[in-house]
């Protein structure tokens, strides 16, 4: 009876230490980068999902949308392309994905996540030396994430790109409302989804439009993704290649309860509150903008604010003309060649 | 007027199958004289915890039976004879996602279960571990504070966490492999950034009694 319960006992201790090994092991070979990093900052566990051909030291840190997306949602054709060339590191900000820690509400404001990119910086440096170099890419709300970095410390950085990048969440609602009524009475028009684009003015009607409301707001941008679908299905917007993000790589509840909680909080302090266009003009480093010429959830007004506004002597601008809000799946090819162009210029 | 007349009659309705009830079903409980020696008394079990998906990993634990009587009861002329038991209860296991590295941790609860057995030894059971422990495993982790940077040893975070199970099984009388189960569990962890992350996992595992060997 003693020596199978030993067994048993030795067996479960090796399976532990193997899966133990498993789960910290890292690769760091410059050439070829599979790391998990977790920063430690103000309370918060994130974790850094470093990846590619970091052979140059050049890195590109990915800020994700939301708040509360996936930093590796980034993932698929266009990013392995980036991948070949660079270093990417995803990034899950803080109260997002797999995120962890222990802190109170307040600890989370656009300040404190800009600062834990500054901290993931920091961290690179640490691994991979201090002649790392790197590229800051926003998508979304990491368009407002990216400048409120920016802000901060610019110096770190060779270059900012935005793709379809929120930075003026402030006047994104009202926006809203004159964007669906310029590409609705635009559809209706061409004869596109005509019922559709009929039920978004019945839509508009119920809508607070002289104040900003979250309500109405989640409606809208709800509205804004089913409006790319029908986009997509009218063939204005190409069909999207699908992501290299696994099921596995993330507990769904825990990703979901994150992004309700993490938006619960911000929202307040982000819709019809938060704008940077008044401070672009102090973001000096080489710029790049990427935006979807259909893109319904921040729409394309907000790519020439951005490149009027930006303070960089060197900047550019580019249209993908089959896309919405994620040219990086619709248009990956190209959406990669200007990312790789960019960094390539400016490296 | 007519409102009334249909509530009387419901009332009416409700009593009269209560009261058959009643008559049909008589039930008498007897209090087990349980073993005195603690091994009779403590079942071990081991099994599969996780989420299929995103966690799978290892949970053994003990139970020991506190309390336990016989409900005997009679419907239809048929007489039903179930178990009920409450037990002490305490588990320790270990998860991980082979995936990815950012869902890896062990946790260790303890509380009191209920659990009922039919004659067939069909079992439900409800446990309750209102003390309960998980601590994460990082991987490799840096800490910043200021322009300090430093490598966390054992990086990953405690929590709280409190758990509900409820399952069935099935008991085998008198042997080793005294049972199996499979149930479904609730833990909360908390202070999970900035409050209680709500987690769901499936456990099956076999409960084991070592002094049945010897009968």
């Amino acid at each position: 009876m003693k020596r199978p319960l030993a067994y048993t006992i030795k067996i479960g201790f090796l399976a532990i230490a193997t899966l133990l090994v498993n789960a910290c092991s890292n690769d760091h070979t410059l050439s070829n980068l599979d790391a998990t990093v977790f920063v430690r900052h103000k309370g918060a566990d994130m974790p850094a999902y470093i990846k590619g051909n970091a052979n140059e030291k050049i890195f590109l840190i990915t800020l994700h949308g939301g708040p509360g997306g996936l930093g590796l949602g980034f993932r698929g054709n266009a990013f392995n392309q980036i991948e070949d060339n660079y270093g990417v590191v995803y990034f899950d900000q803080r109260g997002s994905g797999m995120s962890q820690g222990n802190y109170s509400e307040d600890d989370v404001t656009i300040d404190v996540m800009a600062e834990d990119v500054l901290a993931l910086v920091k961290v690179i440096k640490r691994i991979y030396g201090n002649d790392s170099r790197f590229f800051l890419l926003g998508h979304s709300w990491g368009g407002a994430l990216g400048p409120a970095t920016l802000l901060k410390d610019q110096s770190e950085f060779l270059g900012w790109i935005n793709v379809d990048g929120s930075h003026n969440p402030k006047d994104l609602y009202f926006e809203y409302i004159r964007n669906f009524e310029r590409v609705a009475a635009a559809q209706i028009e061409l004869g596109n989804s005509v019922p559709f684009w009929e039920s978004v003015y019945d839509e508009l009607d119920k809508v607070d439009a002289d104040e900003v409301s979250l309500d109405d707001f989640a409606i809208l941008n709800t509205l804004a993704f089913d409006a790319e679908e029908y986009l997509n299905d009218d063939g204005i917007i190409n069909n999207a290649e699908n992501g290299n993000v696994k099921v596995s790589d993330y507990n769904v509840l825990t990703f979901i309860w994150n992004l309700l909680k993490i938006q619960s909080i911000l929202d307040e302090d982000i819709i019809g509150e938060l704008s940077f266009t008044e401070r672009l003009s102090e973001i000096t480093i080489p710029s790049l903008i990427l935006w979807g010429r259909h893109d319904m959830v921040v729409p394309e007004f907000y790519a020439q604010e951005a490149f009027d506004n930006l303070g960089s002597s060197e900047k550019k601008f580019v249209f993908f003309e089959g896309s919405g809000h994620a040219p990086m799946f619709t248009e990956p090819n190209q959406f990669a060649e200007e990312v790789i162009q960019f960094m390539n210029q400016n490296k | 007027m007519r409102r009334k007349l249909r509530l009387l009659l419901l009332c009416l309705f409700l009593f009269t199958i209560f009261s058959y009830g009643q008559i049909k079903s008589k039930s008498q409980t007897t209090n087990t004289e349980l073993p005195e020696s603690f091994l009779d008394r403590t079942e071990f079990k081991v099994g599969f915890v996780g989420t299929v998906f995103w966690s799978n990993g290892l949970s053994v634990g003990a139970e020991y039976l506190w309390k336990e009587n016989e409900k005997t009861k009679t419907r239809n002329d048929k007489e039903r004879t179930n178990t009920h038991q409450f037990l002490f209860n305490g588990n320790l296991g270990f998860v991980t996602n082979f995936s990815s590295k950012t869902d890896t941790g062990a946790y260790t609860n303890f509380g009191l279960t209920w659990r009922r057995t039919n004659k067939k030894g069909k079992q439900f059971s409800i446990e309750l571990n209102p003390l309960g422990y998980y601590r994460s495993f990082l991987p490799e982790t840096y800490e910043v504070n200021g322009d300090s940077v430093d490598k966390v040893f054992l990086p990953g975070r405690g929590y709280y966490a409190p758990s509900l199970s409820i399952g069935i099984g099935k008991q085998r009388k008198g042997k080793v492999r005294s049972g199996s189960y499979f149930n479904i569990n609730y833990t909360m962890r908390t202070p999970y950034n900035s409050g209680a992350l709500p987690t769901f996992s499936l456990q099956y595992g076999f409960r084991f009694n070592f002094k049945n060997k010897k009968q």
